[in-house]
């Protein structure tokens, strides 16, 4: 299969590697030996974090070549290009989808499991069907929909967990 | 033999009740469910599927997941056929084919013969489970920390080479991610936490199940609510069952990607997708009609089927033998295992080797589920394909947040499963495979107390771990699988053989 790279992404993610690496490398360097209780050093818990550092160094190092190489490091980053970005219809639904998504995850524990559950399932159908995507059937119909859907759902999940598998919801 | 006989014929009685045929029937109908439904994947299904049975009786629990993981496998190629986007990742090959033979409106015979090579696929790669695990397991037996430390590294490398087929590199750091994020939390020589800073809960380590279900289940819902709403081709569903003479037909492909489909499964981390991709190579490359391959071949969508569910019985080969799983599912059905107080590794086979052929039976009572429930309630279940996903997928991540939740209780494995979905999506987008990175969180521990024992036991030498057998072995199999994807390597081996490389 022909191998097929991305420059730009591979610079950014090499960095990332690296430093994941580097930081791995360093805090392995700092963990103790217990040589001081008698431990053998090859025993210390720093050996395997440390050489996995190495390791992904290593192949950060590698991919960070390649994609200059490539002429990866010419990110061209314009304030344009990242208009056209945000304003595309696949990074509303993206943003869209993580946002509600961590706000449920944020907001449990705080609000009652049942409640969350059917806000969030509701929030969602609502925003994709009536804003997002505009799905061609009547707003009393999507509505009915959704509310049937987030209550149905939100009732299942929490009755099954709570009384079948007797978990404390949270 | 006949003692293994005997042994798998005892367990065989035993799941034979009502209750357990009705579970075997129920699981595997929601497997296929759950494939059929584009970003629903077999990994999402059994991992959720986990949290919804832990607190069963282990050999039950078990089973609803196999019967699951056979079902979902399956399932996607209802979704490859009739709308031409693979139901899980495994069935991507069956769209080649499966989908122009739809167009031609043989839908209906497409989804039969599917099932039929699925059946086979699934039987074949059953009976190497039965006959190879004990094998493996025996060989394994031999086994040291020299050894096991090589394992681990094949296994990553391995993984990352064929699950990043574009580009090995990234399949490999993604491999080693996960190794280095499995060194997070307390080890187990000196009991000292490692990238723990002060937080208790990292002390803990990263639990493998939240993680799993972020990476393949909230990653998953963020690509697919990413994505356009799908289009659903009506399609008309006829005659479904197939013809014996076609099936015979073929005799040799099915064989063939029924072998194909099980070493591949069997490969730590590759999985069924890889598995079907090359029996359709083969297929193709062997077949007397290569001219109808992408064009709607009988004979391609078989290979397709066969190599991807024998992968499934391939994979839970060295789940079994190693503990070391051949496929992202088969990563999370180990998960499932160890919850359930099942050790699996080398030792099973001396603590409880009965415990193979409850698997082999349970994998034998899902594969023929699956062949009757494929055959029969096409026309209905094929309804289900119209459900739009911004219904569905709401509804996946509650039970993905509910399911990391249960499982201890604790709130932080809800965060857990939420920054590795995030980090999955960036992986998944930034086109690292992401298998190799579960597959490093899962070997992390194996890695870390082997390395770390053979050094101590060598005083350091690194000699052993070069001049015993089975290490060589494994060290030169990492050697050339990594050599053999290095650009200037491959032209220099290319220019001694007196061709370029390809």
């Amino acid at each position: 299969m022909k191998e097929v790279h991305l420059p730009k992404a591979d610079f950014v993610t090499s960095i990332v590697v690296m430093t994941l690496g580097g930081g791995a490398l360093v805090l392995s360097w700092m963990m103790p030996t217990f040589r001081e209780v008698g431990a053998h050093r090859y025993s210390a818990p720093g050996v395997v974090p440390g050489f996995l550092g190495v390791v992904l160094l290593l192949l950060g190092g590698v991919l960070l070549v390649r994609s200059i190489r490539s002429g990866g490091y010419r990110l061209g980053v314009t304030f344009e290009g990242l208009r056209a970005f945000f304003v595309s219809a696949s990074i509303a639904r993206f943003f869209a989808a993580l946002f509600l998504s961590m706000v449920y995850v944020l907001l449990l524990g705080e609000v009652n499991y049942f409640f969350l559950t059917l806000v969030y399932i509701l929030t969602f159908i609502l925003a994709y069907e009536l804003w997002l995507e505009k799905v061609p059937r009547s707003r009393g119909k999507i509505w009915a929909f959704a509310v049937g859907e987030a209550i149905v759902v939100a009732a299942a999940i929490s009755l099954t967990f709570r009384y079948l598998f007797l978990v404390r919801l949270p | 033999m006949l003692e293994g006989l005997g042994i798998f014929a005892g367990e065989l009685v035993k799941f034979l009740t009502p209750r357990l045929l009705f579970d075997v029937l129920w699981s595997t109908q929601l497997g296929i469910i759950v494939g059929m439904l584009p970003g629903l994947t077999a990994t999402m299904g059994v991992a959720l599927m986990t949290t919804l049975t832990y607190k069963f009786e282990p050999s039950h629990a078990i089973l609803v997941l196999i019967c699951m993981y056979v079902g979902s496998i399956f399932g996607g190629s209802r979704t490859a056929i009739l709308i031409n986007i693979p139901g899980t990742p495994a069935n991507a090959a069956t769209t080649v084919d499966g989908n122009p033979l739809a167009k031609q409106g043989r839908a209906g015979e497409a989804m039969g013969l599917a099932t039929t090579a699925s059946f086979l696929g699934s039987a074949f790669g059953t009976l190497m489970l039965a006959i190879f695990t004990p094998v493996i397991g025996n060989i394994a037996l031999e086994f040291h920390s020299f050894e096991y430390f090589w394992l681990a590294i094949f296994g990553v490398t391995i993984c990352g080479t064929l699950t990043g087929a574009k580009d090995p590199l990234k399949g490999w750091i993604s491999g080693f991610f996960g190794l280095l994020v499995a060194m997070v939390g307390m080890e187990g020589m000196h009991a000292y936490s490692r990238f723990s800073f002060g937080s208790v809960n990292l002390a803990g380590g990263i639990q493998l199940l939240p993680a799993m279900i972020g990476i393949f289940g909230f990653s998953e819902v963020l690509m697919v609510m990413k994505q356009p709403a799908a289009q659903v081709v009506s399609a008309s569903v006829e005659r479904v069952l197939p013809r014996f003479r076609e099936i015979l037909k073929y005799w040799r492909t099915i064989l063939r990607s029924g072998v194909i489909g099980t070493i591949i499964g069997a490969v730590p981390g590759v999985g069924e997708d890889i598995g079907a991709w090359v029996s359709y190579d083969f297929a193709r490359r062997a077949s007397k009609e290569k001219e109808k391959f992408g064009k709607g071949s009988v004979e391609g969508l078989i290979a397709a089927e066969t190599g991807n569910n024998a992968a499934v019985g391939g994979a839970v080969i060295p789940v079994l033998s190693l503990a070391v799983p051949g496929s992202a599912p088969a990563a999370v059905l180990l998960g499932a295992m160890l919850i359930h107080g099942v050790r699996p590794g080398p030792l099973l086979m001396v603590e409880s080797p009965q415990f193979i052929y409850q698997v082999v039976c349970m994998f034998l009572l899902a594969t023929c589920a699956m062949f009757v429930l494929g055959l029969a309630l096409v026309r209905s279940f094929v309804k289900l394909l119209s459900i739009p996903r911004e219904m569905l997928m709401p509804a996946v991540f509650a039970l993905c947040v509910i399911g990391s939740y249960a499982l201890s209780g604790k709130l932080f494995d809800v965060t857990v499963m939420a920054v590795f979905g995030i980090i999955g999506y960036a992986m998944k987008e930034m086109d690292y495979p992401v298998a190799p990175a579960m597959l490093g969180i899962i070997l992390g521990d194996l890695l870390d107390n082997n390395l770390r024992r053979s050094l101590v036991l060598t005083n350091g030498s690194l000699i052993p771990f070069f001049t015993r057998p089975i290490s060589l072995i494994l060290f030169l199999a990492i050697l050339l699988t990594v050599l053999g994807r290095i650009e200037p390597v491959r032209r220099l081996v290319g220019k001694a053989f007196g061709r370029s490389a390809q």
